[in-house]
């Protein structure tokens, strides 16, 4: 079923980036918008871009610079409605292994978020997600009581918290069994749906999850030389429009033959990488 | 008569990475210090018996002047952690600004310098011999402290640093939360090494600068009059302070980071 959508102005924007990391061209050329989706029907959209690629590819690298954690060697990476230069802490990161504050509860690493931010009323604003979400009785909890999934869910609320629009998350599904990454899925999809501008960009090698909860993919890799040797520096090869394809915004859209078989394009382009 | 199930449990203490109950645990420790005593008691001849020992411990409480000597050694222990403590995480702290990290870097390397040949210098700053043991216990605490909270602050994932960015930290409060909060339990556990450490050298201080007295003059006149019953009734105390003093600096490191010990398969 085709859903009506307009794409608005743009969000985040790689402005001919490259990166050179200890000699060595990782990532080259890389120009690529995210636009605000817009749809007719529905309030707050939001949407997600899956970022997928194969190990070594650059991908880590990629997500340093869009967090403006590193700085490009070539280019700009730009956010916001006014396209500034991307600088840390304008845009949330949930790295691989969701590091929290060991030394503060739950709800103190979340109130740290709210203060950083000039939020006011932040513990009412933090319990009401903590309920939202299922966490309601670990505000007390120190973060190593947590289990692995519900420390992602306080990553991203931290985040969150902060009053990020556009969040980063670094390899969202690794390690987890089938239930946690469904879990995990469903987490992203309503994260992404509690604002219009709501933002979130997925790290990933796991195909069929990033298709599950992607409206945009961006396939990073290597093109490769006539005698099939690659050539230095990884580029976005192709840019996916999920939403044209019907694979954007259909519950159970996992359980469909034609997901099945963009899975399996993927998979085969992923081994030309 | 001790069922199997009780056997099975106590037989579990000689197996690697079992839990034992604490009935079991204190069983092991009765048990030890019964064969400590026995050996002891039968060692004697060599070394002086259990009895000379208390005698020796009663005499010296009474007559001997070692509540006198206790408080002396004790205050300044306490005196020379307090000041190894803050002048040791300053400059542990310190080494988050690149420009520090060679002065920090030589600090550390003081510990290989013995600490009877700095005396001389240490002489000529101090006012009294108070003073002077003072500084000497500090100079040799603080670069062992300082190369053990360098290395943990060294070892902290980057990941950590970028995440408290990420929440719009600016460098300074980064510092704070992740270098000296996020530490805070492995300084405690630091302090609780420097401040056995501070018991060994005390002895050692003392017996270089009597003028003051304390509980290793006292032992190193004791010694010299071959009086030995009295010199282990005095190692006794110390070991007995020291024992107290750690189990304190434990305390208040689970009470001011429970966090610390959750996830760890047994306290220690």
């Amino acid at each position: 079923m085709t859903h009506p959508y307009a794409l608005h102005e743009t969000l985040i924007k790689l402005d001919d980036v490259s990166a050179v990391r200890g000699g060595r061209l990782v990532l080259r050329d890389l120009a690529a918008e995210i636009k605000d989706i817009v749809r007719p029907d529905v309030a707050d959209q939001g949407q997600v871009i899956g970022v997928l690629g194969p190990s070594g590819v650059g991908k880590t690298t990629l997500f340093r610079l869009l967090a403006g954690l590193d700085a490009p060697s070539r280019g700009r990476v730009l956010v916001g409605e006014r396209q500034q230069p991307v600088r840390p802490g304008m845009v949330g990161v949930v790295f691989q292994h969701y590091p929290l504050f060991e030394h503060r509860r739950v709800l103190g690493n979340l109130l740290l978020a709210t203060r950083h931010a000039g939020i006011a009323d932040g513990e009412a604003k933090a319990r009401a997600l903590l309920e939202r979400f299922d966490l309601a009785d670990r505000a007390d909890a120190w973060p190593c009581e947590l289990s692995g999934g519900q420390r992602q869910r306080i990553a991203i609320l931290q985040q969150l918290l902060c009053g990020h629009t556009y969040v980063l998350m670094d390899e969202p599904f690794s390690g987890l069994d089938p239930i946690n990454k469904q879990h995990a899925c469903d987490l992203i999809v309503e994260v992404s749906r509690m604002a219009e501008r709501n933002t979130i960009v997925i790290v990933t090698h796991d195909i069929r999850e990033a298709v599950k909860v992607s409206d945009t993919l961006w396939l990073v890799g290597r093109d490769r030389a006539a005698d099939g040797t690659p050539v230095p520096g990884s580029r976005i090869v192709e840019t996916y429009n999920l939403i044209d394809r019907e694979l954007a915004w259909e519950p159970g859209i996992e359980r469909t033959p034609r997901f099945a078989t963009f899975v399996h394009e993927l998979e085969d382009r992923f081994r030309t990488l | 008569m001790a069922t199997p199930v009780s056997l099975h449990r106590a037989l579990g203490a000689l197996m690697p990475n079992r839990s034992i109950t604490v009935p079991i645990q204190l069983g092991i420790v009765a048990t030890s210090a019964i064969v400590v005593v026995a050996a002891w008691q039968l060692g004697a001849g060599v070394i002086p018996a259990p009895a000379e020992v208390g005698a020796a411990l009663a005499r010296l409480w009474t007559t001997g002047g070692l509540f006198d000597a206790l408080s002396t050694s004790v205050v300044l222990n306490l005196e020379a952690i307090a000041w190894t403590t803050a002048i040791a995480l300053a400059l542990a702290y310190l080494t988050v600004i690149p420009a520090a990290r060679p002065l920090i870097a030589a600090v550390s390397k003081l510990r290989f310098t013995g600490l009877v040949g700095w005396a001389f210098v240490f002489t000529l700053w101090a006012h009294d011999g108070h003073q002077l043991k003072l500084w000497m216990l500090v100079f040799g605490m603080t670069p062992f402290f300082v190369t053990q909270m360098a290395a943990v602050i060294a070892a902290l994932p980057k990941e950590r640093f970028d995440h408290a960015r990420t929440l719009g930290m600016s460098e300074w409060r980064v510092v704070w939360e992740v270098v000296i909060r996020g530490t805070a339990d492995q300084a405690l556990e630091a302090l609780r090494q420097s401040a056995a450490m501070g018991w060994m050298m005390l002895t050692m201080v003392e017996g270089i600068v009597r003028s003051e007295g304390g509980i290793g003059a006292m032992m190193l006149n004791e010694n010299k009059h071959l009086q030995l019953d009295a010199v282990f009734a005095l190692i006794g105390v110390v070991l007995l302070i020291g024992v107290v003093q750690d189990r304190a600096l434990a305390g208040l490191r689970r009470a001011l980071c429970p966090y610390a010990e959750l996830t760890h398969e047994r306290t220690p």
